[in-house]
């Protein structure tokens, strides 16, 4: 394996992080008047502010939850990168949260690769969802560990999977890095589903996912944590009502 | 070297060997281009063709693709003759002229061939005898090997009397034109020589004109030639030996050049080939690579054998390197649009690529790990998913209107996940608990199916939500103890 140095990789991007955080801070106005500036804030996906929310730039693709955008840096999930979904236990929704992104993956004829789901990926509910089976790979949960993080790693850096979906309870942060580089390299975004967070976790993005119990709020609703996401500085909750795409789609 | 144009020592009857006469046209007599039509080309073509037919009359009791079979076998010897083979009713014919010099004599081509043709066709389990003749015209040697006569003809001047011996029975017609021939007084070939030709076509068609015209080599005759099959295999010694098979990759690349150079040529892929290590004293390892869409790139194939390299431990260090292709398929390329790069084409390209990266996977993972599935209408919940090996998926030629029938009636909603084996849940005091306690939210819909079968299914499915927030598709037996279950979750 080689080692990927992290200021080698990374380098400028600290340095443009902290440059714009304290111009920021100091005199504003010099930055915001300058149109040059935002042009660049709202079509680099490199650049950012760091203590700025999200809604600067709009280089993201839009979640299909206008509540979740909202608070999402770059309005929508990242072009490319490594994401970590946390949902304590299945069946919080955490899969509907990406329902319309993989709608818009499949429409782009590219593909979606599943990497050893923890339960049978069940295929009338994804048409149900308008998503197309034949478009749809899925890698056994059998596969030992190694291969499935080489299938995953491999998926990324190709770019014709459009989405890559990983079930992979606690990784190394050595091979999150590695799997984040392959996601950059590939331009595609990587989705790992835990259980639990991990703090020192090296992925671009990492929200939690939370169902409400059946006397507080309806079936559809669950609340959404961002937890860290490059341009956000601190915790954002919003609360989503899921399964709107999926009625809309019937109907 | 004996003459050929020398008769005399032939295995012929006296009758048919014609006389030994070289005709040569002067140049000046030539008929000029304008006269070329018929006469013209026939004797042009004259000095270079000799047609030898080999007739195997045991042939005709087999069926049409066996005896197509048998023949393609048989054709292989004679490609050792000539490079012309072509295929003919029970008959192989092959131009003999261009070699008869090199081998010393037709005599010496017919020992040549005998003894091979006999073995072959004991090994096919047919009578070991064949009839044979030659003569300079394709039609006119199968007419004669047809007759039995084993004869052998020079020079086309003499062609029309030899020919005109045969009985009318080597024109292999139908019964009607046989009786219509035999009531106009016709038993030999001769008598119909002299009939006027219009009249023949009125009464026969053209297709017995054309074949008479052949034979007299008045008609041009095209033949198509037996392509013998492609075949390729290429082995590497080392110069010393190797235990590391990243360093065998170099080796590996020159040998997967030279095949997608062949290849190219040859305007073929392939879909399987063999990829043999060799070990001293020891038996080689095999690498199958079959690939899910016939290739000739040679990067694709390095990728490929790469990943199985990586997968695999070698026993003993290698001394040699084998690529062996068992599986050649026509090379199909893809027209790019040349205007806008519309949706299907950019699908077309990404699906190419993604054969390749899907080959990867199957060589580093093995075939069954990666599945893709599919619904099928159908009732009962754990049958209306199916996972495919991806095998399989590219035998189902397009996966039939996906869920067509479960979106024309819309049924309760799905879960994502489905459980292979439903859990059984935990009834207390009126309230169900899986990890934590579970309210219903939704349902009952009740499915029932498979009373034909042993497994009678009759179940009540509801939606409902655990203390914690999952989303739970759950059902009631309506059968036996009236058990809860847990059957997939709403992720």
């Amino acid at each position: 394996m080689k080692s990927y140095s992290e200021s080698s990789a990374k380098a400028p991007e600290p340095l443009f992080n902290r440059a714009y955080s304290h111009a920021d801070v100091g005199n504003q106005d010099n930055i915001a008047g300058s149109p040059s500036i935002d042009e660049l804030l709202n079509h680099n996906a490199n650049l950012w502010r760091g203590c700025d929310m999200a809604g600067q730039g709009i280089h993201g693709r839009s979640t299909g939850y206008p509540q979740l955008d909202s608070i999402l840096p770059g309005r929508g999930w990242p072009q490319k990168g490594l994401i970590e979904i946390i949902s304590p236990q299945w069946g919080m929704g955490e899969l509907q949260l990406l329902i319309p992104l993989m709608r818009s993956v499949i429409e782009q004829g590219h593909w979606i690769l599943w990497v050893s789901p923890p339960h049978l990926l069940y295929a009338p509910a994804l048409v149900q969802a308008g998503i197309s089976t034949d478009q749809v790979l899925v890698v056994n949960l059998e596969t030992s560990c190694k291969d499935a993080l080489w299938s995953i790693e491999k998926a990324l850096q190709t770019n014709n999977c459009g989405l890559v979906l990983a079930w992979q309870t606690w990784l190394p942060g050595k091979v999150l890095r590695r799997l984040q580089l392959a996601a950059e390299t590939g331009g595609t975004l990587g989705v790992l589903f835990k259980h639990r967070d991990s703090k020192y976790s090296q992925s671009k993005m990492r929200l939690q996912i939370k169902g409400f119990p059946p006397q507080a709020g309806s079936f559809n609703k669950a609340e959404v944590t961002i937890i860290k996401a490059r341009g956000n500085f601190q915790p954002l909750t919003t609360q989503l009502e899921l399964y709107r795409h999926h009625s809309q789609h019937t109907a | 070297m004996e003459d050929p144009n020398s008769t005399s020592q032939l295995p012929l009857p006296p009758p048919l060997s014609g006389k030994a006469e070289v005709v040569k046209l002067p140049l000046r007599d030539r008929p000029s281009l304008a006269l070329k039509n018929k006469v013209g080309r026939a004797q042009s073509k004259k000095p270079t063709s000799l047609w030898y037919a080999v007739y195997f009359p045991q042939l005709a009791e087999l069926s049409e693709s066996q005896q197509d079979e048998q023949l393609n076998v048989l054709a292989a010897l004679l490609e050792n003759i000539s490079a012309t083979v072509s295929f003919h009713p029970q008959a192989l014919i092959c131009e003999i002229r261009s070699s008869l010099k090199y081998f010393g004599g037709i005599e010496a081509i017919h020992n040549k061939l005998k003894g091979p043709l006999a073995e072959q066709l004991k090994q096919l389990a047919l009578p070991e005898y064949f009839l044979y003749a030659a003569c300079p015209t394709v039609t006119g040697s199968l007419l004669l090997a047809r007759s039995g006569h084993n004869g052998l003809i020079y020079q086309q001047d003499n062609l029309r009397s030899a020919l005109g011996q045969l009985s009318t029975d080597v024109l292999n017609l139908n019964k009607e034109q046989n009786r219509r021939l035999y009531n106009m007084g016709i038993r030999h070939l001769r008598d119909i020589w002299r009939l006027p030709t219009s009249d023949l076509y009125k009464r026969f068609g053209s297709d017995f004109i054309n074949l008479l015209h052949r034979a007299l080599n008045l008609a041009p005759e095209p033949t198509r030639n037996y392509v013998p099959p492609p075949a390729f295999s290429t082995t590497y010694d080392l110069p010393y030996e190797i235990d590391s098979l990243d360093r065998l990759l170099p080796v590996a690349d020159e040998m997967l050049e030279q095949l997608s150079e062949f290849l190219q040529r040859r305007d073929l892929c392939t879909s399987h080939l063999l990829f043999l290590l060799k070990h001293e004293k020891r038996s080689s390892t095999v690498i199958n690579m079959s690939l899910r869409q016939p290739s000739r790139s040679s990067k694709h194939l390095l990728m490929l054998l790469g990943t199985h390299f990586s997968n695999l431990t070698i026993p003993a260090p290698v001394i040699a390197a084998k690529i062996k292709v068992k599986k050649f398929d026509a090379f199909i390329t893809n027209s790019e649009s040349l205007l806008s790069e519309d949706k299907s084409t950019k699908k077309q390209y990404s699906d190419n690529n993604l054969n390749q990266f899907m080959e990867q996977l199957k060589a580093k993972l093995g075939g069954h790990f990666v599945n893709s599935i599919k619904t099928i209408a159908e009732h009962c919940p754990e049958y209306a998913t199916q996972q495919m090996t991806y095998e399989k998926m590219e035998k189902i030629e397009k996966p039939y209107g996906v869920g067509q029938e479960l979106k024309k009636n819309p049924i309760s909603p799905r879960p994502l996940f489905l459980l292979e084996k439903p859990e059984q849940l935990v009834l207390r005091n009126g309230k169900l608990y899986h990890r934590k306690s579970i309210e219903i939210i939704s349902g009952p819909e009740r499915i029932e199916t498979y009373w034909w079968s042993g497994t009678d299914v009759r179940r009540d499915y509801y939606v409902a939500l655990e203390q914690n927030g999952s989303r739970l598709w759950i059902y009631r037996e309506r059968s036996g103890e009236n058990n809860w279950y847990l059957h997939g979750y709403f992720a």
